[in-house]
């Protein structure tokens, strides 16, 4: 399974940023009708290789713009929220585990042999406040001259548009370089900081800072997919405790909003006690017990 | 499906529907079609 997730993540990395023009003379960033699509996970449509665009910049930038109407109807960033939305309520944070080309390089990054450590779970709810103030709030009160906000996220936080769209980009466009201010520099010590502690603890971003996480975590109970647990099967052995990336225990925090899904507990369990599926009702107690999580 | 799911489809199916109708959908590409100087950091 874990073989098939990387596949799978590379599929989605590469084939989602598969402009090849932009070094042969062509656009330095695509511009075909595919950018009114939004990736599922987060991936800086200013790469000049993305072909489509990014959930979290355009919904800043609807929120920013909220105070402009198109024939008296608000540009509400409807089209952004129904689409994640959906894949929201369809397979959550499955998306983080196995689509996400940001989640993938520091799965990547991870890879390096180096001491490893775990998370202070309270930071896991940092997150949220990132995706409340500075994907909401922050780009709807904080409005420059002309009323229109900032997507304050991209501005100050977002590591994948420093690596993806930033870096790229000033080396292909070096006119650029005049405008470099505080924010890249500010962006690219947070960057480096981001990719040490990704190499450092599994998944640290996506744990601690991405709004587009928190947005799908909110549907981690009622997801159309779902970890099973099958109580009587398990013996307690803690393998998959220990190949979690996000530190969930999922024989006792099934439904966690940390759960991204890769599966790598159902591989990790010889003893069949973790399944994935569509979602079923319930089981009574007898049958099985389904404890969740209180994050 | 549980009924919240359904409902959270209906719902989210609607909002994309109305964003589509309300021109959101082209003011999506004409954002992608331009290098966000805002998200690269760059600019003030």
């Amino acid at each position: 399974m874990n073989r098939l997730r990387w596949l799978i993540q590379t599929l989605v990395a590469f084939g989602t940023n598969a402009y090849l023009l932009f070094p042969f003379g062509g656009s330095v960033i695509y511009q075909g009708p595919l950018k009114a699509v939004c990736h599922p996970g987060l991936n800086c449509y200013s790469c000049p290789g993305a072909l489509l665009s990014c959930p979290v910049g355009a919904f800043q930038n609807f929120m920013g713009s909220l105070r402009y109407s198109v024939g008296g109807i608000p540009m509400s960033g409807a089209v952004v929220l129904g689409y994640v939305g959906f894949i929201g309520a369809t397979v959550g944070r499955l998306t983080c585990g196995w689509m996400c080309p940001f989640g993938f390089i520091q799965d990547l990054i991870h890879k390096i042999p180096t001491r490893k450590f775990s998370l202070w779970k309270p930071l896991r709810w940092v997150k949220y406040a990132v995706l409340a103030v500075l994907v909401v709030a922050m780009p709807i009160f904080f409005v420059d001259s002309s009323g229109l906000g900032h997507p304050w996220f991209c501005k100050l936080v977002c590591p994948a548009g420093t690596l993806e769209g930033a870096i790229p980009l000033l080396f292909l466009k070096p006119s650029l370089w005049g405008t470099v201010s505080f924010f890249f520099w500010n962006k690219l010590t947070i960057l480096i900081l981001i990719l040490v502690a990704a190499t450092l603890i599994s998944r640290f971003f996506c744990r601690v800072l991405c709004p587009l996480g928190a947005f799908y975590s909110l549907f981690s109970r009622i997801t159309l997919v779902q970890l099973e647990f099958v109580e009587g099967n398990c013996v307690e052995c803690g393998a998959c405790v220990r190949k979690c990336p996000t530190g969930v225990i999922p024989n006792l925090e099934l439904d966690s909003r940390e759960c991204i899904m890769c599966l790598r507990c159902v591989d990790a369990c010889h003893f069949n006690a973790l399944d994935f599926g569509m979602r079923r009702p319930p089981r009574k107690p007898a049958e099985a017990k389904r404890v969740t999580s209180p994050l | 499906m549980a009924k919240k799911t359904f409902w959270l489809f209906m719902l989210f199916t609607v909002l994309f529907i109305m964003g589509v109708n309300t021109g959101e959908l082209n003011y999506l590409l004409n954002m992608g079609s331009t290098i966000c100087l805002a998200c690269i950091g760059v600019g003030g």
